[in-house]
């Protein structure tokens, strides 16, 4: 055991104990790291914004160099604080009209492009897609599977028509491929919890009591 | 039945004690395991290995202490590979958090290879090598405004400094010349450069991300918008094997050396499955 002697290896160590401790139950302690972690977090994000944008990018220009057309971003920011007068609050609906605006502008060409188009290409019946499997013959077996599955699980959340007849036999089929996905993902999570408890362990382990190198 | 009945009263801070111990364990008597490498993992390395002398890889490191385990052995492999290759690398981060962790990392990489060079061509060396483009929001910005000029989006470093006069930079206008865009983070970040960077301009482009965000990114991956996978500590072993195996890196494997715990803490939330049911169907069956 090579116990650390860094003060800021410690403060870790404390912390990660102290959020631990919730296993066992609520307690102070826990309460304590979770409210240094939230405001370690804003704080840093607040000094960033300020000395590395607001600072730089629109307080320099503006009041140091005079660009005097860095005054429509610097009002339009502004509005965002007429919240908190009441009477002039309904000015707020202009910076956020802008926002989602440019990011709806923005987002829905490329959201079709990636998410739909190309997903339903991938989806049809090509070589191209049976080479993408790398499994040789299996591709095209593994491609059908996908296609059957896309189907079944899209007529699943068919809800214009009662389920009965095909419908009712495709949706079955499709729950199958649901369950299948969800199993999926919940084998994947608790891998993912336990990478982060091995994180965490790592570092108690290594850095802090030197067990492990 | 007896048996069964105390199963299913087991306190709760018992299970998490158990999973504690085989963590635990392997980590302090570690057992090495043999990795199997995946295609994902395997068309990454390669897409990385055979990136142009004259091209760069982009890293974008969006990680935050929550996702570091699974995603930080990521960005040391794919930086050593990268140093290795001497292929010149831009980092840069699209959030505030992942920052001090992208710095971290390159300053831990570059130590490393610093430490055996023995001239300064061996060297891997700031501006030259490698640049911490550092951040610029709102994401959007960098992702569509570096198919234009990088420079302009980020007009300085995370150092400080201008970026048109650093040597790399010189050579670097936009995503033309990058070969390859790698993102590593816990959220859909890699699939947002796929909808901006790749539609508009076609970068190719790598993902690392956590094993929560796995099934999600498959379907990206067999379409080809991903170049290639890499998905928690297990695809980060992945890339450390080939990576010892092909370029004869030997460095420190955080994540294969992680691997037992995880294979011995599956099967024990296995075990734990199976109890559940079983209790639940005897439960039922006595109603």
């Amino acid at each position: 055991m090579n116990l650390s002697t860094e003060p800021w290896i410690w403060i870790g160590a404390f912390l990660s104990l102290s959020i631990f401790s919730f296993l066992y139950k609520d307690n102070p302690f826990y309460k304590f790291a979770e409210h240094v972690f939230v405001g370690v977090a804003n704080g840093y994000a607040v000094t960033f914004y300020w000395h590395r944008i607001l600072v730089p990018a629109l307080f320099d220009p503006l009041f140091g160099q005079g660009k005097l057309l860095y005054i429509i971003p610097f009002v339009v920011g502004a509005l965002y604080f007429t919240r908190f007068i009441p009477k002039v609050s309904w000015l707020v609906r202009i910076p956020i009209g802008i926002s989602i605006g440019y990011y709806t502008g923005a987002s829905i060409p490329a959201g079709i492009q990636a998410n739909i188009i190309k997903q339903i290409q991938g989806t049809v019946l090509t070589p191209e897609n049976f080479k993408a499997w790398h499994a040789g013959e299996m591709g095209i077996v593994w491609s059908i599977i996908l296609f059957i599955g896309v189907l079944c699980t899209l007529s699943y959340f068919y809800f214009s028509k009662e389920q009965k007849g095909v419908l009712k036999v495709s949706s079955r089929i499709g729950i199958i491929f649901i369950m299948i996905g969800f199993g999926a993902a919940f084998g994947y999570t608790v891998m993912a919890r336990i990478s982060l408890l091995i994180g965490r362990l790592q570092f108690l382990l290594g850095p802090w009591l030197g067990v492990i190198r | 039945m007896r048996i069964i009945d105390t199963l299913l009263k087991v306190d709760r801070r018992i299970i998490y004690l158990i999973l504690a111990v085989v963590v635990i364990l392997p980590l302090l008597l570690p057992s090495p395991q043999k990795v199997r490498v995946m295609p994902p993992v395997e068309k990454l390395f390669w897409a990385v290995d055979t990136i142009h002398e004259e091209k760069v890889l982009i890293m974008d490191f969006d990680y935050e202490p929550q996702t570091q385990p699974e995603l930080e052995p990521m960005g040391l492999a794919i930086l050593r590979h990268a140093f290795k290759k001497r292929i010149k690398v831009l980092v840069l981060s699209l959030y505030v958090q992942p920052l001090g962790l992208a710095k971290s990392a390159q300053d831990r990489i570059t130590d490393e290879y610093n430490r055996e060079a023995k001239t300064n061509a061996d060297s891997i060396i700031y501006g030259r090598d490698y640049v911490f483009l550092g951040w610029q929001p709102p994401p959007l910005v960098p992702m569509l405004g570096m198919g234009e000029s990088i420079t302009e989006v980020y007009k300085s470093d995370y150092y400080g400094n201008k970026t048109d006069t650093l040597p790399l930079m010189k050579k670097i206008k936009n995503y033309n010349d990058a070969e390859l865009l790698i993102s590593l983070s816990g959220s859909s970040i890699p699939v947002s450069w796929v909808a901006y960077a790749q539609n508009r301009f076609g970068i190719r482009i790598g993902a690392g991300c956590t094993a929560v965000s796995a099934s999600d990114f498959y379907p990206y991956l067999q379409t080809g918008q991903f170049t290639g996978l890499i998905v928690g500590m297990k695809g980060a072993a992945e890339y450390e094997e080939m990576l010892e195996a092909k370029l004869n890196v030997h460095k420190k494997r955080k994540a294969s050396e992680s691997l037992p715990s995880i294979t011995y803490a599956h099967l024990v939330m296995i075990a734990f499955i199976i109890i559940g049911n079983i209790g639940y169907f005897v439960q039922r069956r006595r109603r």
